[in-house]
């Protein structure tokens, strides 16, 4: 398992996915502090770190943001400590800020910076091509291809930080982070965490005015000298590939080849196995180091082709830097990327694009039209239904907004401001229920701009942990402009979306360590919020429609905070803690086929038998949570408890499964016959479900 | 499927464990000294979603993704998943799949909202797969799973059919010490017995 082979000290060969391969290649590097909020595809280095510390002696934040995280290990980097941080590309936006200013003032211990981009958008809200922030931030940016090369990488960084005091950046792409691979593990040696002296180390770390304006003639300085940094040149490696046999380094570079390539990053295996698919000769020049690009090696290699193509994902970014130095290294070189309309700066890359490309450029037949055998295929699934994400069997979002909606009655009587997090799902069909969407925390901003211009009421979607990373300047703002606007909370105790960590709110730090809850009805109340009612995501459904009206009548600032947490998060620690799921069921007798359970409810669990059109729910998907039950108005829905003597009621906590077991022990020993009935349908039941391991 | 590289496509639903199965496969390679790729769906996709990786074996696999109409493989936790992937089976390719349907709630939505006169059908989709010429391993996951003790062990079973069928390059031996390395250590012995159903049904099935 990946995890164990994170920590194992002795060397050894093991398959693991890239975030994994960093992790186990900073510990290796002895990395001291680390700090971190989670978003896809990077959250398994976190995650991982997260598991590691039990094992490891090193400093660990679950920040409140990207930027907190940055700020973080830039604060252990300049008393000295080696540190690390990761974000996606979209949180990179958010630690923007101190991340240019640090380019400036430098830092002591080698300080590492992970920024994973997301093309194809798998799950951002954009893509952001986050190569941009490395130049024009002037801070050192490396990419790696694979798993093996990102571990590699990350030593080097910390080397090169310390080496020029500067803080380095390394891009990953989804397809890096989240491929796994068979990686050589060296051996951890680590030294133990001891606090340094600031006296001893003190320098300032400022930039502002003249300062700033020293700073820039020094950064510009040291990107010189990063450019001709020997322990770099590794990373942009000159390959030839002659149809059959790949060679590397000198003897490849010496070669002169009529088709040159140009990659980084996930590019670059595309490019390599669309050669060697095509049997076609080339000459490959693999850039790890993307700032600063290693200008005099594109220049030599822009000498020796006639004819380049620049295969990287999203912007042109080596292709704007190739076309302008070829116009002294190359001008007859023909150069074929973006600009030539042979590559878009749209979606991801895969093997069918590139050696499409590859074919047409070196002359040789494409061996498979994969282009042609995909669409061909792709229309005998048209019949099938989409299956988009929704929100999991017992998941409190769902209930929480069934109730929103029926308080509001019409919910496109509103502007609905949504946000970052599971509940972002409401965009999606069927549902389909979401005004606008940018990016964390942005639905404050939204819905105070909307309140001047709209008629219609403004209601905003928050969750707990997207509250704490960028909703409370939005809060404040709101309170202080009287403005009008109800926002809605969903305190699920975790960052659920990501993977279920931990969050100002949850009562524990990194590491499962015990750390401070906020209680965010008080800070609510602290800033002024007008009107705030609590709710219960699983309890009567008709009170908590009340106590939204209440909130949703109000004038000025309210919020809703739902309670209930994330199932997935909830349910996992019930299981653990020795509980057992007791799944819902239909009474066929009563079900009357209303499908109030179904419509505009959705669950997972539930579908409709084909043999009689009545509602079912699978025992194995269903945690129990019960609300449909409530939805019934026939009252067709019941806890399987009932069939063994037990209450009909959600059974969610271990106190009322122990409850449950005493009622079935109890009525075992009084009537040893009197259950056979009934057993055998709700033990069958729980059963399945109870064992719920770690292998789903 | 160039040469000697083996490539597959898994796929699911979220929730039923499609990581796993390319973890133990994963896994198994790194035993058997044999170099392997992948490129995995983590994050928002697995809320019941449509769940696919790409897993590629041998030397001369070098990118993480399968190219369309190359996989020798489809194994399916899911019969729709596997129709919606197809475009990536090689011609003549070998489906694993799942004889059990998972009904996404939108469809069940459709159905109770008369905007659908019904579900999908398992012998329209199975048929649909075998006219674009695939060729069909059926296995019903569930039922061997849940008689090997746990329901929840439907990609263990699946993971022992991919085992047993013909081309597949990782030993049995190899792909059961892979299974036994990701499960929690308790559950070894009811994953052992799903895994070997699953081969056992597979090779009864060619």
């Amino acid at each position: 398992m990946a995890f164990k082979d994170v920590i194992e000290k002795e060397p050894r060969r093991a398959y693991m996915l890239t975030n994994e391969a960093i992790v186990r290649a900073a510990l290796e590097a002895d990395v001291k502090v680390v700090s971190f909020y989670p978003g896809a595809p990077q959250t398994e280095i976190m995650d991982t770190f997260d598991r590691a510390l039990a094992h490891f002696d090193y400093r660990m934040e679950v920040a409140a943001n990207e930027k907190v995280a940055l700020e973080t290990v830039a604060g252990a980097a300049m008393v000295g400590q080696r540190s690390l941080t990761s974000m996606k590309s979209v949180g990179t936006n958010v630690a923007a800020d101190a991340l240019y200013s640090l380019a400036y003032t430098g830092v002591k211990g080698g300080c590492v910076c992970c920024i994973a981009d997301d093309p194809y958008a798998h799950s951002s809200q954009s893509e952001q091509d986050g190569r941009w922030f490395g130049s024009t931030s002037y801070l050192p940016m490396l990419e790696p291809s694979d798993p093996v090369e990102a571990a590699d990488m990350v030593k080097a960084s910390f080397d090169l930080s310390e080496k020029y005091e500067s803080l380095v950046l390394l891009r990953t792409t989804t397809r890096v982070n989240h491929q796994s691979g068979v990686v050589q593990l060296n051996p951890i040696t680590r030294t133990p965490f001891e606090k340094l002296s600031w006296v001893e180390n003190r320098r300032k770390y400022v930039t502002l005015g003249a300062i700033a304006r020293a700073g820039k003639e020094r950064v510009l300085e040291k990107m010189e000298r990063i450019r001709n940094e020997v322990d770099l040149a590794r990373f942009n490696r000159v390959e030839h590939f002659d149809g059959q046999e790949l060679v590397i380094g000198k003897e490849a570079a010496a070669k002169t080849c009529k088709v040159g390539i140009i990659t980084a990053g996930v590019g670059y295996s595309y490019a390599l196995e669309s050669l060697m698919r095509l049997g076609a000769a080339a000459k490959m020049l693999k850039i790890g180091v993307l700032n600063p690009l290693p200008e005099d090696v594109i220049s030599t290699f822009l000498g020796t082709v006639d004819q380049v193509v620049v295969v990287e994902e999203l912007s042109p970014y080596i292709e704007n830097t190739v076309t302008a130095l070829a116009k002294d290294a190359n001008p007859a070189c023909e150069i074929i990327g973006k600009r030539s309309g042979h590559f878009s700066e749209a979606l991801e890359y895969n093997i069918p694009i590139v050696i499409g490309v590859l074919a047409q450029v070196t002359g040789k037949e494409l061996p498979f039209d994969h282009q042609a055998h995909s669409e061909k295929l792709m229309k005998l699934a048209e019949s099938l239904p989409q299956r988009l994400p929704v929100f999991c069997a017992g998941c409190p979002h769902r209930a929480t907004f069934w109730s929103v909606r029926r308080a509001l009655r019409k919910p496109d009587s509103v502007f609905f401001a949504n946000d970052i997090g599971c509940y972002s799902m409401l965009s999606l069909e069927p549902i389909d229920w979401t005004d606008s969407l940018l990016c964390m925390g942005s639905s404050m901003g939204v819905a105070a701009g909307v309140q001047h211009s709209a008629q219609e009421r403004a209601i905003v979607a928050l969750g707990d942990s997207t509250f704490f990373h960028a909703a409370l300047p939005g809060v404040v703002n709101a309170v202080h402009n009287q403005d009008d606007m109800t926002l809605i909370i969903l305190h699920n105790s975790v960052t659920a979306m990501t993977g279920q960590q931990t969050h100002p709110a949850h009562p524990h730090r990194a590491g499962g360590m015990p750390g401070e809850q906020l209680d965010i009805g008080a800070v609510l109340e602290g800033l002024g919020v007008g009107k705030i009612v609590h709710i219960d995501s699983y309890a009567d459904v008709k009170a908590n429609i009340k106590a939204c009206k209440e909130a949703l009548d109000h004038e000025g600032v309210s919020a809703i905070i739902s309670h209930g947490e994330c199932a997935l998060y909830h349910f996992r620690n019930y299981r653990h803690a020795g509980g057992k799921l007791v799944p819902f069921f239909v009474d066929k007798d009563i079900c009357r086929k209303a499908y109030t359970c179904i419509r505009d409810f959705m669950c997972p669990a539930i579908s409709i038998d084909p043999s009689d059109g009545k509602a079912q729910i699978a025992p194995e998907l269903c945690v129990g949570c019960g609300v449909c039950s409530q939805l019934c108005g026939w009252k067709a829905i019941k806890s399987t408890a009932t069939l063994q003597g037990g209450e009909n009621k959600a059974y969610m906590e271990l106190e009322d499964y122990h409850e449950l077991q005493k009622v079935i022990q109890g009525k075992g020993k009084g009537k040893d016959n009197g259950n056979g009935k009934s057993k055998s349908k709700g033990k069958s039941k729980g059963k399945g479900s109870a064992k719920k391991g770690g292998d789903a | 499927m160039t040469g000697d590289t083996f490539d597959l496509i898994a796929c699911g639903v979220g929730g039923q464990g499609v990581v796993l199965m390319c973890n133990a496969v994963g896994e198994a390679c790194a035993l058997a000294d044999m170099k392997a790729i992948s490129g995995e769906m983590h994050g928002l996709a697995q809320r019941s979603g449509s769940v696919f990786i790409h897993q590629r074996i041998g030397e001369r696999a070098l990118a993480p993704l399968v190219p369309y109409g190359e996989a020798d493989v489809i194994l399916a936790l899911e019969p729709m998943e596997a129709l919606r992937h197809l475009h990536y089976l090689a011609p003549g390719g070998l489906v694993i799949t799942n004889t059990h349907l998972v009904h996404p709630p939108g469809e069940t939505n459709a159905l109770a909202t008369k905007q659908a006169e019904g579900y999908i059908e398992y012998d329209t989709v199975m048929s649909t797969i075998r006219e674009a010429g695939a060729r069909v391993i059926e296995i019903d996951a569930l039922e061997l799973a849940n008689r090997a003790g746990n329901a929840l062990t439907e990609n263990v079973v699946m993971v022992g059919a991919l085992a047993a069928s013909a081309g597949f390059p990782v030993a049995k031996e190899a792909m059961l010490e892979g299974v036994k390395a990701i499960v929690p250590p308790k559950a070894v012995a009811v994953n052992e017995k799903a895994f070997e159903s699953g081969y056992a049904a597979c090779r009864k099935a060619q």
